[in-house]
């Protein structure tokens, strides 16, 4: 009594439909936010009834978003993944405030930019080096700056293809989880321990826009796990310091 | 809630949706297409609502529920306009809001409350009767108490289970539909496999000429009401977009083929007898006894128990969530739309509403109305409910799409089609419904809804005119994160 998956395999042979498709994508992203669909129609000279399918498939798989008065069209956050990261460093001012805390701590100091909507480390520090990049934006669940970024989500789970295990203190269950970044969305403090690589682990707190206060960026100190799971005031204290020094920097 | 600068000079986007507090894109497509099916409660529908039609449909009984389902379908083609585009917890009221404007929302909105209030009683009521013969049947002889107690501990169940998340109550709602519509599909299997044989039965008769037809697809159209349920949940899918317009559609279909094999079964298994289908007052039953199946009743009379529970579950989800977007609105007291903390339901609208729809069928059995009369009386004017909402929604549809730009010739034809249908079945409605207690009720509800609608009027005309609140989409949906 389910009904039909209409997932099935595309099989290659409605050509149109997916240039078209990216057509209507390309001319929201040209025409900016707002655009309407009969606008679409025209500038892309496509049969309304046509348009407003594909309109409606691409905000059904949240490449687009309606905006508030119905009519309109912008860019959904899902169509972020269709771009590939820039890796634009962080400027000179910001890597030296990082320097400064890898100078005072014995610890791996990393700074992670959320810019693109995932996990992308900016300034990995040289002496410690960090977890594989890829493997931190693929699996946000299992590093403390992959819960940073989706404990700032309303909707964390379309984040997260699965909770895969990567040690036995990975968290792998969607409610444990949802109350760990509960946590970290209320301390905007977020801690790994051995979750990914067993014996290490790794603390992380965010960095806001100082005018918007969307989250830009995290800084993460890394160490055995631990060390990791003590309280660490002094620690703490020092790397929300840098992190506020950071923010100006970052937005 | 603040908003958030302009978007190109002319669209606010907030900076939060003005439905958070609900457990957002959550439910799979799954258990959103169980609210719709349970809110229609095929299993009840298939075992009364042919003999009902029959009375007035005679041997023509099967294409009245062709008619109904083409309507339900239709029906189903304009809820879908809106549920494509937007995600609303309100229903039918929050969606006419879109197309009719505010009044005419208000007036959906009265006529649902009015539709799932009293489906939920009905269904309550309903499974208590159920209850009541499997316990007859096995020799006791209980009296309204163990209707009453049967509606009591299952509308404290109910409560409980809406209260405790929409995951645990969409769980409960699909388990529960998935065996009672097995339980049915093995009687109707077994029956039909028994009358087969002696097939000298035309399913597709027209004695009764059009009008015999026309005048049936009122109850069998009857029995499809409740397949809208799942706009009620609009918040809470993950993929609203699909799993919504695409759960009232399947549930308009499904429900249309249980409801022809229903029809066939018993029109064909009861042709030999005087009288035919129509003149039998327990179709299920007699035709059990007929094919020599004595145990069939248990299965039969469990089944749709259950199914009637799944509805009280559905019907007063959606019931709620239509009062936590009033409560959003202003249009009732703003308590109403609080959601819990943690089971992020609207638990002060679960604790008013279910326990009020629980209390007073017992009230009313204790003052010494039948069962019967009570169910079909809470029924009737449900139904009424529902066709106005219906309706309205119909009527929006098109003026929708005009005023975004995105009406089309299918859309429009669809709307054109089902709007007169659905007037002119409700004019058959109030017509056939002229004596007894429903003059009566619907003038009573009538004058409660006009009440309330000056007192909005004269008191919150600000809040009456932001009727129509949705989960639009807020900051944290666009790519970039803010305009």
């Amino acid at each position: 009594m389910s009904p039909p998956a209409e997932q099935a395999p595309l099989s290659g042979r409605q050509p149109k439909a997916v240039r078209n498709a990216l057509a209507v994508l390309e001319e929201v992203v040209a025409a900016g936010p707002g655009v309407t669909a009969k606008e679409i129609s025209a500038a892309l000279k496509l049969p309304p009834a046509t348009t407003y399918r594909l309109l409606n498939l691409l905000v059904g798989e949240e490449y687009l978003v309606r905006l508030p008065d119905l009519r309109g069209f912008a860019l959904g956050r899902r169509a972020g993944r269709l771009t590939v990261p820039v890796a634009s460093g962080p400027p000179a001012a910001a890597r030296a405030v990082v320097e400064r805390l890898r100078q005072r701590v014995r610890w791996g100091v990393h700074l992670a930019s959320y810019q693109s909507g995932r996990v992308e480390l900016v300034d990995a520090d040289p002496d410690h080096p960090p977890s594989d990049g890829a493997l931190l934006a693929r699996y946000p669940h299992a590093s403390a700056l992959g819960k940073l970024l989706l404990a700032d989500q309303a909707e964390w789970r379309a984040m997260v293809r699965d909770l895969r295990p990567f040690t036995t203190a990975t968290i792998t269950e969607a409610g444990r989880l949802e109350t760990e970044l509960a946590d970290v969305a209320r301390t905007g403090l977020a801690r790994q321990c051995g979750e990914l690589y067993p014996g290490r682990g790794c603390l992380a707190v965010a960095i806001r826009d100082v005018v918007h206060g969307t989250l830009v960026a995290g800084l993460a100190v890394s160490g055995p796990t631990e060390r990791v799971a003590e309280p660490n005031p002094d620690l703490l204290a020092l790397v929300r310091e840098h992190a506020d020094q950071l923010a100006p920097l970052l937005a | 809630m603040s908003r958030a600068s302009g978007y190109r000079g002319a669209v606010a986007v907030r900076r939060e949706s003005p439905m958070s507090g609900l457990d957002r894109r959550n439910l799979g497509p799954l258990q959103v297409f169980a609210q719709s099916i349970s809110g229609a409660a095929p299993s009840a529908a298939m075992a009364a609502a042919p003999a009902v039609a029959a009375a007035t449909a005679g041997g023509a009984v099967l294409w009245s529920f062709v008619a109904a389902t083409v309507l339900a379908l239709l029906i189903g083609v304009c809820v879908a306009q809106f549920t494509r585009r937007m995600a609303a917890a309100g229903s039918l009221y929050s969606l006419t809001a879109k197309g009719l404007g505010p009044v005419a929302a208000f007036a959906a909105g009265w006529a649902l409350l009015i539709g799932y209030g009293l489906l939920a009683m009905a269904a309550l009521v309903g499974a208590g009767t159920y209850v009541h013969d499997v316990l007859r049947r096995m020799g006791l002889s209980p009296g309204w108490g163990a209707v009453a107690g049967t509606v009591v501990v299952l509308g404290v169940l109910a409560t409980v289970l809406t209260v405790r998340g929409v995951r645990l109550s969409a769980k409960v709602v699909l388990v529960t539909e998935a065996l009672s519509i097995s339980a049915l599909l093995v009687v109707f299997g077994l029956l039909l496999a028994r009358v087969a044989p002696e097939l000298g039965f035309t399913p597709f008769t027209t004695e009764e000429g059009l009008g015999g037809v026309a005048g049936a697809v009122l109850p069998a159209l009857g029995a499809f009401v409740g397949f809208e349920a799942a706009a009620s949940f609009g918040v809470e899918a993950r993929r609203p977009f699909q799993s919504v317009p695409r759960a009232v559609q399947w549930t308009a279909a499904l429900c249309g083929v249980l409801y022809l094999v229903a029809a066939y079964t018993q029109a064909a298994g009861l042709s030999q007898l005087p009288g035919g289908l129509a003149g039998q007052p327990e179709p299920m039953s007699t035709l059990a006894e007929l094919e020599g199946l004595p145990w069939l009743p248990y299965v039969l009379d469990a089944g749709i128990a259950a199914s009637f529970f799944a509805c009280t579950m559905a019907t007063s989800s959606a019931l709620v969530r239509v009062l936590l977007s009033m409560g959003r609105e202003g249009i009732v007291p703003r308590r109403l739309g609080t959601t819990h903390p943690r089971y992020r339901t609207p638990h002060v609208a679960i604790l008013l509403v279910l326990p009020a729809a629980t209390l007073l069928p017992v009230v009313l059995l204790a003052a010494g109305v039948s069962t019967r009369e009570l169910f079909v009386a809470l029924l009737n004017i449900a139904v009424f409910g529902y066709l106005i909402a219906y309706l309205l929604v119909c009527a929006a549809a098109p003026v929708f799409l005009h005023r975004i730009g995105e009406l089309t010739r299918g859309a429009l034809a669809a709307s054109v089609v089902v709007a007169p249908v659905l007037l002119a079945v409700l004019v058959l409605f109030t017509v056939n419904n002229a004596d007894g207690p429903y003059p009566l009720a619907f003038t009573l509800l009538l004058a409660a809804g006009l009440a309330w609608y000056a007192w909005v009027r004269a008191r919150r005309p600000r809040q009456l005119a932001g009727i129509g609140i949705y989960d639009e989409t807020s900051a944290s949906d666009l790519l970039g994160g803010r305009p």
